[in-house]
């Protein structure tokens, strides 16, 4: 039979599930309201490191609509604690209490919770409790932490190191001894962080009558917390039921198992009534997930020409205080290590990679995982490499580049690259921004004291990596499959049921293209749904842009079974041979013979109903199909991208405006066009935020100094400029579909495209920046600094 | 031993009279989504900066979580339930829709309120008075530069309406 003409993949299709988001008719955890609920708050310390000797709750019990306390030593005889160990011999791991006892090891770090009959109760009982500390020294300076000597975070370790790993590959030695030039420079990212609109959010609820714990959470893995929180309370996992409704966002942050939902579901137990937690702002930037605090000394060898021979990099990644689950403490330091060498072909390679405990909220995934700071380090010293050597920054990545045809391709990393189209892609960035022209106007307005710059950022990333690609990266759950059913019912409609969760990717959309197309059915007879343990499918959820790729093959994979049975069916009922069958649009008809056709909806009618006209072998329940799919070589599928950012800085106030933003991307075949424009939006101006206002600071004695909003900057529609976004379509020789992710791309290229944009407008003054945000305060200092040297 | 003192408060949602009994301190978004049992009003950073909570009192956009519930007393509330009328969505609602102006949702009821209030002062706003109309909307998913096209194709579509 053939595949029918239904065609919905590459379609620009609005999305399904907008008019509920549109009208307020949602429900996010923050709107589930259960009888009987009551409130928690915690109580956080206020110290970065410190021991408590004492705990009084006495007060806090005393206030009347206060239902329950939960302090540290309760909590850590109750639970398992949150454990996450890598399976590297270097690793040293450490356990993630529930609440802190008796050592804190960050400023807001939870150590008791108070439930009461709304959140204003709560609170005021929550300052009631009285915690006493014994302040240690604070370990804050990640480069002085990962030396030895210092103050510890974790006594029984003897140095700060959760991983200190060595990695060396070709004739490194060799390389350096041919190199005619060699450039050396520490560039650095700073901390900040995904911030989700909706915070997190829980509301636990624990039935004694069915031993059954309910839990909703603005999770963006549902089945993996299930497992988590069934670990750490020591339930079955079929007595835990995880549903995420609508989530607010999660851009990686809302992937982890937090202690406060295990403390909440143990407060709800205890009490035998639902527990909502609603985090507010300040307890999100203190004590939910940071990111991308990493420094990399690199050393380039290169020749006079810009060809690089090879490169050593020693990365150093602030992991925070623990180490988080289900990742570890060594997922940005790895990927950093990874994709350090870019889009590049680089003959030798050697890196230190160390991840080390601080002080600190613990890092985990945001959106980019690591690769913001490797495109950082790589594409910022290419334009210093080229500066200093009279290059031209477009020509150094032209000379280094993987070629357009050299795909599959081996890097040395030992990562295959499935396609990509770094050469066409930066061409075609580099003449939509008119670069020669822009270089004469750029001439013309330095000669008027004005400062403009172009910084190009361009990168190959790793999506929808699967089990290889896990298992070498030495975490305890590998996430190499996704799965998803595909059932069609009496009706002939089509029900999807995905392990993979919908935060604002388009799911219900996208999936249901793919779904619609391999079935041969309109698209509005296909339901897309997620986020309940109890009917998905036990999968590992959305992250690492793996939704479209694993998520879409599965669906694809289980769409073919129950399309084949639908044939097989129809061509039982209409005494006709399989192979003379067409599918399309819900009708199967014998070819060039319309008048003998069955709609779908009767033959999924009579199946259900009438099983005596199903052929022999054939059951109802061949209707449905569950798929699993590990898209292979199980290393992932590389996305390319060429980022171009025209800037002009006022040299008087440090202050940079973005001209221009322009992004060429290449991730395969596109699924939606639109929802593609969408996340290449998305991720950009969270690029930009990052690169230009986004700072998450610590004082040397471990206390946050941007808790709120009006310091710790979002950028606004002020801030983002009318990004233009190009496509090119190479798709993978691997995947179903040739499909690729895309998820994160465009937050990884701002870093390096705006700070290259910025120095080049600076290069007059001498100025080149190695480090972020380029704020206001920031860009001013380097201007003043440097001046005052060539005074 | 008496609870904590309550007032009474009467105010229009939507067109509809409500009457509560809350503490003083109660937030008039907090009062919304759990006394009125609205879910178009959403909170997010609970300090006035991200925009989410947008709603329109006596017709100005304000922000539900720097409000307390006795201070809307006898006000006229209108948050993102009461834009389409009879199943057909409005015009910006519309536009947010045909352009992808939203991702996971979140900020969107508070966008669209600001939206509607600038396209009632300004049916024909440039891009950059788009942009400083919503620069008090924070949106983590889209980079705007979807919300900004609708804006302007909502406008375009109300300037023909009223003609």
């Amino acid at each position: 039979m053939t595949v029918g003409a239904t065609k919905y993949i590459g379609e620009r299709i609005r999305r399904r599930e907008d008019p509920r988001f549109l009208t307020g008719r949602t429900r996010y955890v923050d709107d589930i309201r259960l009888p009987g609920t009551v409130h928690a708050a915690f109580v956080r310390s206020p110290h970065a490191h410190a021991v408590i000797t004492a705990l009084h709750t006495e007060r806090a019990s005393a206030v009347p609509g206060v239902a329950g306390i939960l302090t540290s030593p309760e909590a850590v005889s109750a639970t398992r604690p949150i454990r996450c160990d890598s399976t590297f011999p270097e690793w040293k791991g450490t356990e993630f209490p529930v609440l802190a006892w008796p050592r804190v090891r960050f400023v807001g770090e939870a150590v008791a919770v108070v439930a009461a009959a709304d959140r204003y109760e709560a609170e005021d009982a929550a300052e009631l409790i009285e915690v006493e500390y014994a302040p240690l020294e604070a370990v804050i300076a990640l480069e002085r932490a990962a030396e030895p000597g210092g103050p510890l975070v974790h006594d029984a370790w003897g140095d700060n190191l959760f991983l200190d790993r060595r990695v060396s590959r070709g004739d490194v030695a060799g390389a350096f001894t041919r190199a005619e030039f060699v450039w050396e420079r520490s560039y650095r990212t700073h901390r900040h962080t995904g911030f989700p609109l909706e915070g997190r959010a829980c509301v636990a609820d624990f039935n004694p009558a069915t031993g059954m714990l309910t839990v909703y959470s603005a999770t963006q893995i549902p089945h993996l917390l299930r497992t988590g929180l069934a670990d750490s309370l020591g339930l079955a996992e079929h007595d835990v039921r995880v549903i995420a409704p609508d989530v607010g966002g999660g851009f990686g942050i809302k992937a982890h198992l937090f202690p406060e939902e295990v403390a909440v579901c143990l407060l709800s137990m205890r009490l035998g009534r639902p527990v909502k937690w609603i985090e507010d702002t300040c307890e999100h930037l203190a004590a939910c997930i940071h990111a991308r605090e990493h420094v990399h000394r690199v050393k380039l060898a290169m020749t006079r020409g810009g060809r690089i021979l090879g490169l050593t990099a020693d990365v150093i990644v602030d992991a925070g205080a623990y180490s988080v689950w289900p990742w570890t403490a060594t997922m940005d330091a790895g990927m950093a290590a990874n994709m350090i060498v870019g889009p590049y072909r680089v003959p030798a390679f050697e890196a230190r990679v160390r991840a080390v405990a601080t002080n600190k909220c613990p890092l985990g995934p945001y959106r980019g995982v690591g690769r913001p700071s490797a495109a950082f380090t790589i594409e910022r010293a290419l334009d210093d490499v080229a500066r200093a050597l009279g290059l031209d920054p477009v020509d150094i990545r032209l000379e280094n580049y993987v070629p357009d045809d050299a795909y599959p391709y081996t890097a040395i990393t030992g990562l295959i690259y499935d396609s990509a189209s770094l050469v066409k892609s930066l061409e075609r960035a580099r003449d939509t921004a008119g670069y020669p022209q822009f270089r004469r106007e750029q001439a013309a307005a330095r000669a008027a004291g004005r400062y403009l710059g172009i910084g190009f950022g361009t990168y190959l990333e790793q999506t929808a990596h699967a089990t290889n690609e896990f298992v070498k990266r030495g975490v305890p759950i590998v996430f190499g499959y996704d799965t998803v059913s595909v059932s069609m019912d009496p009706s002939g409609k089509v029900t999807v049921d995905s392990s993979l969760h919908s935060h604002g990717q388009g799911h219900e959309t996208t999936f249901a293209q793919i779904v619609a197309e391999r079935l041969g059915v309109p698209l509005g007879d296909v339901r897309v749904r997620f986020g309940d343990t109890q009917s998905a499918p036990y999968g590992m959820g959305t992250f690492a842009s793996r939704s479209a790729v694993l998520g879409g093959g599965a669906a694809w994979k289980a769409s073919d079974v129950v399309r084949r049975t639908l044939v097989k069916v129809a061509a039982h009922m209409m005494e006709a041979a399989v192979d003379d069958l067409e599918l399309n649009d819900g009708v199967i008809q014998v070819k060039g013979s319309p008048q003998h056709r069955m709609t779908v909806r009767d033959v999924a009618r009579l199946a259900h109903h009438r099983p005596e006209r199903l052929p022999e072998g054939i059951l109802p329940a061949d209707f449905s199909s569950t798929q699993s799919y590990d898209a292979p070589p199980g290393y992932g599928t590389f996305t390319n991208s060429a980022h171009v950012a025209i800037v002009e800085v006022d040299v008087r106030t440090g202050f940079v405006t973005i001209l221009r933003y322009i992004v060429v991307e290449d991730c395969g075949r596109m699924i939606n066009p639109l929802v593609v424009d969408g996340q290449v939006h998305g991720g950009t101006a969270q690029g930009i935020g990052g690169a230009l206002l986004e700072h998450l600071v610590y004082d040397d004695r471990g206390q946050l100094l941007s808790p709120t909003l009006m310091e710790y900057l979002l950028p606004s529609a002020l801030d983002i400029p009318a990004i233009e976004v190009h496509h090119l379509e190479t798709p993978s020789p691997f995947t179903l579909g040739g499909i690729k992710g895309m998820g994160e791309g465009g937050a990884i290229a701002p870093l390096p495209a705006l700070a290259n944009a910025v120095s080049d407008a600076l290069a007059p003054l001498g100025v080149s920046f190695d480090a972020l945000p380029l704020s206001p305060a920031r860009v001013l200092e380097a201007i003043q600094a440097r001046g005052a040297a060539s005074r | 031993m008496p609870g904590p003192p309550r007032c009474t408060v009467t105010m229009t949602v939507n067109g509809r009279r409500v009457e509560g009994s809350v503490p003083p301190r109660k937030l008039l978004s907090d009062f919304l989504k759990e006394d009125v049992g609205l879910t178009g009003v959403r909170v997010a950073c609970e300090h006035g900066v991200c925009g989410a909570c947008t709603i329109l009192v006596d017709g100005q956009t304000a922000r539900a979580c720097l409000i307390l519930t006795v201070q809307a007393d006898e006000a006229d509330i209108r948050t993102v339930e009461s834009l389409a009328r009879d199943g057909v969505l409005h015009p910006v609602q519309q536009a947010f829709w045909d352009q992808h102006a939203l991702q996971c949702g979140y900020c969107t009821p508070g966008m669209l309120m600001t939206a509607c209030e600038l396209l009632e002062q300004n049916p024909d706003p440039t891009e950059d008075e788009v942009r400083r109309a919503i620069a008090g909307n924070i949106c983590r998913c889209t980079g705007y530069v979807h919300i900004v096209k609708a804006i302007r194709a909502a406008a375009a579509v109300l300037r023909g309406a009223a003609r």
